[in-house]
C-alpha cells in the first residue's frame, strides 16, 4: 500500500514513544525509518525488527573510549544504533575539530541500516563518510560512502567477502574532510545501488508516495496503539465533552 | 510597551514574554495575514476561477457534487458527498463515524475511476484510505436549526429570520479539515513546490472556502426543489454573512506544542507585520479608516452570542473598552508620533481589547503587512550546533525560558494534568496525575518541565563542559536541548505556557491557531473545545476581491429586522 512521509513519521514516532525509553528521539528515528523508506530500502521492516528488543534490552548511556590514535570506540551495550547514534555523531564532530579524519567504531549494537538517514546529514556539514558493517544473515557485508555535497550514499553489498576479525554487531563510521575513494573501497563488492538510483526512488516517492509492505505497515501500527490509553467514563471527560 | 532591539532592521520589536504569554495568545483575532484573508486576497488576485463542475443530487439534497477550481497553472477538484445521517449520529466530536457532508480537494482531473474510489473512501473519513492526489480530506455537519430554517423559509419565497442566522453564522460546520498526508493523502513536502498551495493551510482553507459556496448553492437547490416556482435566493448580505462553522477540541493543542517552530514563524511573522506599523508615524489620514474598524469589531463583538459566561464577560468588556478606545482615539493620536504609543495607551484595555486594536492596525497598512503572507513556512528541525558548552544552553534557558525554570514542578499544581492519546480515534486527552488511568503513556507536551529538568542538570556540570559530552553520560536531555536551542535562538520561541498546570486553558492555544487561521466568532463551548466561524462575511466567490472583511457584521437591514424581533419579543 501507498502511506504519506507525515503518516509513517507520525506512526513511527508514536510507536517509539510507547516504548517508554529513556534513550532515544522519536522525531529522530521517525526520520530515520522514513528517510530509509522513501529510498526503497525497508526502513519500516529494520525498525519493527529493532522493536522487538526496544522494550527489552537496556536503556542507558553507551561509553565512549578514545584510541591512542584519537579515534573513537563506542560501546552500546548491545543496544540499538537507532537510540544512539545522533549523540555519538554530535560528539565525534567535536572530537574532529582540528583534525582531518575520524575513526568511530561502534560495538556490540544493533540496526544498523537505521544510520542510513542521519548519516547522509553529514553531508551538510561539509564531511565525508564511510560507514562499514558485516551481518549474519543476507547481505553480509555492507559499505556506505557519502562523499561531501551528496544527496545520497554510494551503497555496496556482498555476502562474499571475507573480512578478517569482522565482528556480526559492530559498525566501523570513517569521518574525513576529503571525499573517499569509491572505486577503491568499493573493490569486490558484488552490488552496487548507485546515489542516483537512490536520489530518483526519493524523487519519486515524493510523489507518488511511499510504497510500504501491507503486513510489515500492520505490524508497525500495532506497535503504535501501545502508547494508546484505553477509554473510560473519565477518559471521555478529558477530551472536552459537556458531560 | 515591552520592546527589545529586533534581530534585524534596527526596530522594536515586542518582547517574546510579551506576545507568547498565553493569555494573549488566547486572545488574538483574524488580520490581514491570517490563512483565510491570505488565500482570498491570492485568488482575488489571480483570478482564479471556481465553477459547478457536476451536480449530482437528489431533490433531498444527497449525492455528490464537483466543483472545478482552474488556478494559473493547474486545475483541482472538490469533491462533495452528501449523505443522509440521523440525527442521533451527527456529533462534533473526532470519534463520529458519520457526517452530513464529506469532501476531498482533489489535484488534477476526476475520471469515473477517481470519482467510485472516492465515493468508497471519503465518506468513511479516517477509516478510509485515499490516492496521494487528494490534498484534503474533511468532513462538515449541518447547522440543522439554521438550514431548515433557510429552505423552509426561502422554499416559500421568504427571506429568513435574521436572528436565527446571527446566533449559528453557518450552514455547515466542518469537525475535521485533514491535509499534509493525513490517512494517505498528499504531504504538505509535495505541495511545497505547488505556487498555488504552498503556503501552510492554503490548501485547506480553500477547500473549506469552496465548501461556503456549496453550503449557499445546496440550500438554494433544496428550496428550488420544495418551492419550485416560488422559491427565492437568499439576500445576497446575509449570504455573504453566513460562513463556514467549525468546531475544535483538544486535539488541536498537541499540535501547537509539536510543532514549535511553525508556531514561532507565524507569531514573528505578525510581529514582523506589526513592528513595520508600530513604527511607523501616526498619519490623520488613517484615522478615519481606525475609527471603522474598531466601530465595526465593536458591533461584531455585540452581535456575538456565546453559551460561555466568560467569554461572554470578555466581549462585554472589550465592547465598554473599544467605546472608550474611540472617543479618545484623536486626542491619543494627536499626541502620538508612531503607532506604537497608541498601542502603549491601549495597555489599559483588556489583551481582547488590546488585540483588536492590533489586527485594525494592520489592516490599515496593507502595504507594510501583506508581503509577510508569504513568510508563514518554515524549516521544523531543531538542531544543536556544534562548539556549544552547557554555559551556552544555560544562558539561553535564562533568558528564554525563564516561564519554566522558575515553576517549581515539585509542587503539584504544576503537574496536575497529563495529556494522553485515546483509544477513541487516537483523540488526544487530559487527565489528572494520580486520579486518572493513562499515566504510564503521558504524551511528552510537559516542554515547561523537560527544560527545568534539563536546567537543573545541566547546573551541576562545569560550565564549560561541552554540550556533545553532556549528552552523552545523559541523552535523555538531547530532544529537550535541541529544543531549547533552537526555540530559544527564533523571535518568539516558544508558546510560555506549563501545560501541566491546574489551570492551564488548552483554549488559549486552540483561539491562537484558529486566529492565525482567520477564525472569527470565538464561542467556546466548555474549556476544551470552541466553535468558530471561517469566511464569515468573507465576499462570495463571484464578486471576490482583495479588500477588507475583517469583523463579519450582520447586514444593516437584517440588523434592524433582528433588534426588532428582539424587542418584540
Amino acid at each position: 500500500m501507498i502511506v504519506s512521509h507525515n503518516e509513517l513519521t507520525g506512526v513511527v514516532n508514536k510507536a517509539f514513544l510507547g516504548m517508554r525509553r529513556t534513550c532515544g528521539e522519536a522525531d529522530i528515528i521517525a526520520n530515520m525509518v522514513a528517510g530509509l523508506q522513501m529510498v526503497g530500502l525497508n526502513g519500516i521492516g529494520h525498525f519493527n525488527n529493532a522493536a522487538q528488543f526496544l522494550t527489552v534490552e537496556k536503556d542507558c548511556p553507551v561509553d565512549i573510549f578514545t584510541t591512542n590514535d584519537g579515534g573513537l570506540v563506542v560501546d552500546l551495550h548491545g543496544c540499538s544504533l537507532a537510540c544512539h547514534l545522533p549523540v555519538v555523531i554530535d560528539y565525534a564532530i567535536e572530537k574532529m575539530v582540528g583534525k582531518k579524519h575520524l575513526t568511530i567504531e561502534l560495538k556490540n549494537c544493533h540496526n544498523r541500516w537505521l544510520a542510513y538517514n542521519e548519516l547522509v546529514k553529514l553531508a551538510a556539514k561539509g564531511l565525508a563518510c564511510k560507514a562499514q558493517w558485516n551481518n549474519g544473515s543476507s547481505p553480509q557485508n555492507t559499505l556506505y560512502i557519502l562523499n561531501q555535497g551528496c544527496v545520497s550514499p554510494e551503497l555496496f553489498l556482498s555476502d562474499h567477502l571475507d573480512v578478517a576479525g569482522s565482528q556480526l554487531h559492530d559498525m566501523t563510521i570513517q569521518l574525513s574532510v576529503k571525499n573517499f575513494d569509491v572505486a577503491g573501497y568499493s573493490t569486490g563488492y558484488t552490488r552496487h545501488i548507485k546515489s542516483s538510483e537512490l536520489n530518483s526512488a526519493l524523487r519519486d516517492t515524493w510523489n507518488d508516495g511511499i510504497l510500504v509492505d501491507d503486513v510489515e505497515w500492520e505490524t508497525l501500527k500495532k506497535t503504535a496503539t501501545a502508547i494508546l490509553v484505553e477509554n473510560s467514563e473519565q477518559s471521555l471527560k478529558g477530551a472536552g465533552e459537556l458531560v | 510597551m515591552d520592546a527589545r532591539p529586533s534581530t534585524c532592521g534596527g526596530t522594536y520589536m515586542r518582547d517574546p514574554e510579551t506576545v507568547m504569554a498565553p493569555e494573549r495568545l488566547g486572545a488574538m483575532h483574524q488580520n490581514r495575514i491570517s490563512f483565510v484573508r491570505s488565500l482570498v486576497r491570492k485568488m482575488a488576485q489571480q483570478n482564479w476561477q471556481v465553477t459547478k463542475h457536476d451536480w449530482q443530487l437528489s431533490p433531498q439534497g444527497f449525492g455528490h457534487v464537483i466543483y472545478k477550481l482552474t488556478t494559473l497553472n493547474h486545475v483541482y477538484h472538490l469533491v462533495i458527498f452528501c449523505d443522509e445521517i440521523a440525527d442521533e449520529d451527527r456529533n462534533d466530536r473526532v470519534i463520529a463515524e458519520k457526517w452530513d457532508v464529506t469532501f476531498a480537494l482533489v489535484y488534477g482531473d476526476v475520471d469515473a475511476d477517481l470519482l467510485g474510489r472516492l465515493r468508497a473512501n471519503v465518506p468513511l473519513q479516517e477509516a478510509g484510505r485515499n490516492p496521494n492526489k487528494v490534498l484534503v480530506l474533511a468532513r462538515a455537519n449541518k447547522s440543522v436549526r439554521v438550514f431548515e430554517h433557510l429552505v423552509s423559509h426561502l422554499a416559500k419565497g421568504q427571506q429568513p429570520n435574521a436572528k436565527e442566522l446571527a446566533e449559528v453564522g453557518y450552514i455547515l460546520r466542518t469537525t475535521a479539515v485533514y491535509g499534509n498526508g493525513k490517512f494517505g493523502i498528499a504531504d504538505f513536502g509535495w505541495l511545497e513546490t505547488n505556487d498555488d498551495f504552498n503556503q501552510s493551510f492554503s490548501a485547506q482553507m480553500c477547500a473549506v472556502y469552496i465548501l461556503r459556496e456549496f453550503s449557499l448553492d445546496w440550500i438554494h437547490y433544496i428550496a428550488n426543489q420544495q418551492g419550485g416556482e416560488k422559491a427565492v435566493s437568499l439576500d445576497v448580505d446575509l449570504q455573504r454573512y453566513l460562513g463556514i462553522g467549525n468546531a475544535t477540541g483538544l486535539g488541536m493543542a498537541p499540535y501547537l506544542i509539536n510543532h514549535p517552530c511553525v508556531v514561532d514563524k507565524w507569531l514573528s511573522s505578525r510581529e514582523s507585520a506589526l513592528t513595520a506599523v508600530l513604527n511607523s508615524s501616526v498619519t490623520v489620514n488613517k484615522l478615519e479608516s481606525l475609527q471603522r474598524l474598531l466601530q465595526k469589531a465593536l458591533c461584531h463583538l455585540d452581535q456575538i452570542i456565546t453559551i460561555n459566561e466568560h467569554q461572554d464577560d470578555l466581549n462585554t468588556t472589550a465592547i465598554a473598552e473599544l467605546d472608550d478606545l474611540l472617543s479618545k482615539l484623536e486626542s491619543v493620536l494627536l499626541q502620538s508620533t508612531n503607532w506604537h504609543e497608541l498601542v502603549d495607551y491601549s495597555k489599559e484595555y483588556s489583551l481582547e481589547t488590546q488585540e483588536i486594536l492590533l489586527s485594525c492596525l494592520m489592516e490599515i497598512y496593507p502595504d507594510l503587512v501583506d508581503s509577510y503572507e508569504t513568510k508563514m513556512n518554515c524549516d521544523e528541525s531543531l538542531n544543536l550546533p556544534s562548539g556549544k558548552r552547557i554555559e551556552d544552553l544555560l544562558m539561553v534557558l535564562e533568558s528564554r525560558y525563564r516561564w519554566a525554570i522558575d515553576t517549581d514542578f515539585k509542587q503539584p499544581e504544576n503537574n496536575y494534568w497529563f495529556w494522553y492519546r485515546s483509544q477513541d480515534k487516537e483523540e488526544p486527552r487530559l487527565g489528572v496525575r494520580g486520579e486518572e488511568p493513562g499515566e504510564d503513556r503521558e504524551l511528552p507536551l510537559d516542554i515547561g518541565r523537560q527544560a527545568y529538568r534539563l536546567y537543573h542538570a545541566l547546573l551541576i556540570c562545569k560550565p564549560n563542559m561541552q554540550l556533545a559530552e553532556f549528552l552523552v553520560l545523559h541523552p535523555q536531555y538531547r530532544a529537550i536541548a535541541r529544543r531549547v536551542w533552537t526555540l530559544g535562538n527564533k523571535d518568539m520561541g516558544e508558546i510560555q505556557m506549563n501545560v501541566l498546570h491546574k489551570t492551564a486553558l488548552p483554549m488559549h492555544l486552540l483561539r491562537c491557531k484558529l486566529a492565525v487561521f482567520g477564525a472569527t466568532k470565538f464561542d467556546p463551548r466548555s474549556e476544551r473545545w470552541v466553535r468558530v466561524t471561517f469566511f464569515q462575511g468573507a465576499p462570495l466567490l463571484n464578486e471576490i476581491h482583495d479588500g477588507e472583511w475583517l469583523f463579519p457584521l450582520l447586514p444593516t437591514d437584517s440588523l434592524n429586522q433582528a433588534v426588532a424581533e428582539g424587542e418584540a419579543s
